[in-house]
């Protein structure tokens, strides 16, 4: 599927950042150790935030790290200048990847962009906004003719 | 030939010492029932009296052990270097507590406690002066007083909790362990109000792959 290539210069962060997880709730099953956290949930990594309803922990294989972060619920993702809503939303920190899905809004200062699916790699700061992509900007405004 | 008469003095000095050391080795053993120590079998043993009147006093269990099964079959065992039952007798205090709880879906607890307090009325065990809970799914947590029930596996800190999880740096307002809702035999370890996580991802392998 064709896509929409946007430049998220502003969501750029170093994935190896310590990642600072905040909420009401954690319930970690006691046989298996899958952790969820429940109630505003709000992710820090370095400039991004991620808030979400729900955020479930997914372990990698020997289960010491995190592989991935499930977030639900109506997902927040945004840093000093874009925002990014969307229902779902899932984080492979090792990669840095962040998938978006269920009509994706995407705010960049004026100009907005909305689809169904919103891939972004956060480390080098781009990302594909995919389905039904419609987009509505403002063009910049020509600058005042200097004297 | 006659016994030749002993003339030179060492036959004469053989000849008195074969009589007079038999004579002193007598003398000696007479003396092992003579002189010894009279033992009076109805000396009674010797021992302090301190202990048995500080008994007395304040009756006191050392090294009690309690173990039970909850209602959904978790079994809970708990042990103290030293325990005294309280006055009115439904319950008691102990002193560096050591609880383990081993629920059916194969989780494992251990808690440590300073001391703690049995209520059997209310079915409850309440430990304070510092608690520190190890679950097996990694969690090494340490508040302030935790309550305990005897009769279900309800597990509660009395205040915030802080410590480390397989996630990292974790803290939270209050920790209970308890049986899930709704799916018997299976546990949760709830962290609540305010819960806060630190994650450290790992080295990024050097991505010569």
């Amino acid at each position: 599927a064709q896509g929409a290539n946007v430049a998220f210069g502003g969501l750029k962060v170093d994935s190896s950042l310590p990642v600072e997880i905040e909420s009401d709730q954690l319930d970690v099953d006691q046989a298996t150790g899958v952790a969820v956290f429940t109630g505003n949930v709000l992710v820090g990594q370095g400039e991004l935030r991620l808030s979400a309803a729900t955020v479930r922990v997914e372990y990698d294989a020997e289960g010491k790290a995190i592989s991935k972060l499930h977030a639900s619920g109506g997902v927040t993702l945004a840093n000093a200048t874009e925002a990014a809503e969307s229902s779902e939303a899932v984080y492979t920190i090792a990669s840095g990847s962040v998938v978006m899905t269920g009509n994706v809004l995407l705010t960049q200062g004026e100009s907005a962009i909305t689809g169904q699916r919103l891939v972004i790699d956060v480390n080098a700061g781009t990302g594909t906004m995919e389905g039904r992509v419609q987009t509505v900007f403002v063009p910049a405004k020509k600058p005042a003719k200097q004297p | 030939m006659a016994l030749s008469r002993h003339d030179n003095l060492h036959s004469r000095l053989v000849g008195w010492l074969k009589v007079l050391l038999p004579l002193l080795a007598l003398v000696i053993l007479s003396t092992l029932f003579m002189v010894s120590r009279k033992i009076d079998p109805q000396d009674a043993i010797p021992y302090a009296e301190v202990d048995v009147a500080d008994r007395i006093r304040e009756p006191r269990m050392t090294e009690p052990a309690y173990a039970g099964v909850t209602e959904d079959g978790a079994s809970l065992t708990v042990t103290a270097d030293a325990a005294r039952p309280d006055a009115s007798g439904k319950g008691g205090t102990a002193q560096t507590l050591r609880a383990e709880l081993d629920t059916p879906d194969g989780a494992h607890t251990s808690i440590v406690a300073q001391n703690g307090t049995f209520d059997d009325t209310a079915r409850q065990m309440r430990l304070n002066g510092g608690v520190q809970i190890t679950t097996s799914t990694g969690y090494l947590m340490t508040t302030e007083a935790l309550v305990s029930e005897l009769d279900r596996t309800e597990v509660t800190s009395a205040g915030p909790v802080a410590g480390t999880g397989p996630l990292g740096v974790l803290s939270a307002g209050q920790m209970r362990i308890t049986a899930t809702e709704g799916v018997s035999g299976s546990y949760v370890l709830v962290f609540k109000n305010r819960v806060k996580l630190i994650y450290r991802p790992p080295e990024p392998p050097p991505n010569d792959k």
